[in-house]
């Protein structure tokens, strides 16, 4: 089935056009939310609390509650291309088919493949190649196999090729990108536009609205305006009172709640941007 | 347990730029998952979703994803005549699929009932609410995690050519790292590991219900037979078992997963006619590898 052609395909299906309709509309109603919370996780994160920034990127890779989630342990379809980095992370990852001189080699000796797999594209001219690892979170509470040393020691020798193809890994880039490129944390001082201001703040656990009122230049009022996080926002509902206090977004950690406080955190912090 | 989710994107931009670019879309494109699990998980006691049977009767004002989720999933409830019924839950639950899945803690939601359908489930489109007319715990699984992939595809879609794998159900933009079709194999359902059919896509998801993926636990309450899976005929309630496995082509997860559970449900002979109906490509074999093929994926 190469070459395939949905274009001169009859669409008369309604359930494909329903889909397409109703993907737009959750797209729509989440996009700001998630462009903002990649902000947040990358920038502030880092910065202010590491060790959670860590625990936000191992488990990205959580499922939608699912009755195939059994599935991991022996897909049924496996992307056969990226076999490179499938057996490097994964077990009973799909077999290769696609490359029969990579894939042989590639189930028994992963970083033979790399290398091998680069010479091959180098020697046939084409794009350089550096896969830098597939980006695999095992989805649970332990943390994820420490793939970002191996990733990054495989990237390196293939990097003075000119073009360059990555296979971006998830969880490995986002860890560094957060000790590598730590961004100053948002400051808030005093002295905002007045009104009132909300701001969305995102954790693993659901959002949290946060609704911040400025009478001049201070914050005179803070609250959750809406918590859809997964747990009781009762947790955290002594934070309002400090951002009161302090006229900031710098609220103190909960224990057992930790997810939670950064959302509100940085629900505040988007709320205190618009007040400037 | 837990789907591994993997995501490639390939790209040629070295700058650290770049590489934050790729970077941020890829972690937009992991919140997209916690969001629908957030939302959608029948398991989780505070997800949106399970909120609903708090409000029995009463108009649920939902959020887009869960809304979407559901309309969608009634959709294609009434599409197979109620072989597909998202309204399923509790009977999942009684035939064992009742563990969450991180912390294998059971659920019984006994307050929901078996006898329901999704007719019971009014949606209002305008107003985006949610009435479950009587007692129902939803099941979205066909439809969630679809969602989730299409999501993240939208966040990776400026790179072009990217993977998103979820356990097996796929997502394809553009091309590999030959700059070729993606190739995926589907596999063989009645011996693990062994691959059945290749196809090469591009743009396309790629999702397959197969009754090997997920068989009922050790009987809870003697209900669980050894020969339940997860894929329910819901008009008989019981496990469908005129096929052993499913793979639709579709230009998203989500419908391509759910046109794979239907027709599963449905068996051989009415499920390859909704698919022919709906205008994708699909493989369906039976236990005994029988082959039945819609549009255009070849006979091997």
């Amino acid at each position: 089935m190469s070459g395939r052609s949905r274009s001169n395909k009859q669409r008369t299906n309604n359930l494909v056009a329903l889909g397409s309709a109703a993907l737009l509309a959750v797209y729509s109603a989440g996009f700001v939310r998630t462009r903002a919370a990649a902000a947040r996780f990358a920038d502030e994160g880092a910065a202010r609390r590491p060790s959670d920034l860590n625990v936000v990127s191992t488990a990205h890779a959580a499922t939608p509650s699912n009755d195939k989630g059994a599935r991991a342990a022996a897909p049924d379809v496996g992307v056969v291309d990226n076999t490179m980095a499938a057996p490097i992370a994964r077990q009973g990852a799909p077999r290769a088919i696609d490359n029969v001189t990579a894939s042989a080699t590639t189930a028994k000796t992963p970083i033979g493949v790399v290398t091998r797999a680069t010479a091959e594209k180098k020697s046939a001219d084409m794009r350089a190649t550096t896969p830098i690892t597939a980006a695999t979170t095992p989805v649970a509470t332990t943390p994820a196999p420490a793939m970002p040393a191996p990733a990054a020691a495989l990237a390196a020798p293939a990097a003075p090729a000119a073009p360059h193809t990555d296979t971006v890994v998830a969880r490995a880039v986002a860890v560094a990108a957060a000790v590598v490129e730590p961004a100053p944390p948002a400051k808030e001082k005093v002295g905002y536009t007045d009104g009132t201001y909300y701001g969305w703040g995102t954790s693993r656990h659901g959002d949290i609205q946060a609704e911040v009122e400025i009478k001049n230049g201070r914050i005179v009022s803070a609250s959750i305006a809406q918590c859809l996080t997964r747990y009781s926002c009762s947790w955290i509902a002594a934070l309002p009172a400090q951002v009161l206090a302090r006229q900031s977004a710098d609220v103190d950690y909960v224990s057992g709640a930790t997810q939670s406080t950064n959302a509100y955190y940085y629900a505040v912090v988007d709320a205190l941007l618009k007040a400037k | 347990m837990g789907t591994v989710v993997t995501m490639q994107v390939v790209g040629h931009g070295m700058t650290a730029e770049q590489q934050r670019e790729r970077t941020d879309a890829v972690t937009r494109a992991f919140s997209w998952f916690h969001h629908v699990e957030a939302v959608c998980s029948r398991f989780d006691a505070e997800s949106e979703l399970r909120q609903l049977l708090s409000h029995v009767g009463e108009a649920v004002a939902v959020s887009a994803t869960l809304f979407h989720a559901v309309t969608f999933a009634c959709a294609v409830a009434d599409e197979t005549g109620g072989a597909f019924d998202p309204t399923v839950g509790r009977r999942m639950e009684l035939l064992g699929f009742n563990r969450e899945y991180r912390t294998h803690a059971p659920i019984d939601t006994d307050c929901a009932s078996t006898d329901v359908s999704y007719r019971d489930v009014i949606l209002n489109q305008d107003a985006q609410t949610v009435t479950l007319a009587r007692p129902l715990l939803l099941d979205l699984g066909a439809v969630a995690k679809g969602l989730a992939i299409d999501m993240a595809a939208r966040e990776l879609q400026p790179f072009e050519n990217f993977a998103i794998d979820a356990g097996g159900d796929l997502y394809l933009g553009g091309h590999n790292t030959r700059d070729e079709p993606w190739s995926v194999g589907i596999r063989n359902p009645r011996d693990v590991g062994a691959m059945i059919e290749t196809v090469h896509v591009t743009n396309s998801a790629v999702c397959t219900s197969g009754d090997y993926e997920r068989r009922a636990p050790a009987a809870s309450g003697g209900n669980a037979r050894d020969s339940s899976h997860h894929l329910l005929d819901a008009r008989r309630g019981e496990s469908a078992s005129a096929l052993a496995s499913v793979t639709v082509l579709a230009p998203s997860a989500m419908v391509a997963d759910a046109l794979a559970t239907a027709a599963f449900a449905l068996g051989p002979r009415d499920g390859v006619a909704l698919l022919e109906r709906h205008g994708v490509d699909a493989l369906l074999l039976t236990p005994t590898l029988e082959r039945f093929t819609v549009g255009n994926v070849r006979h091997g």
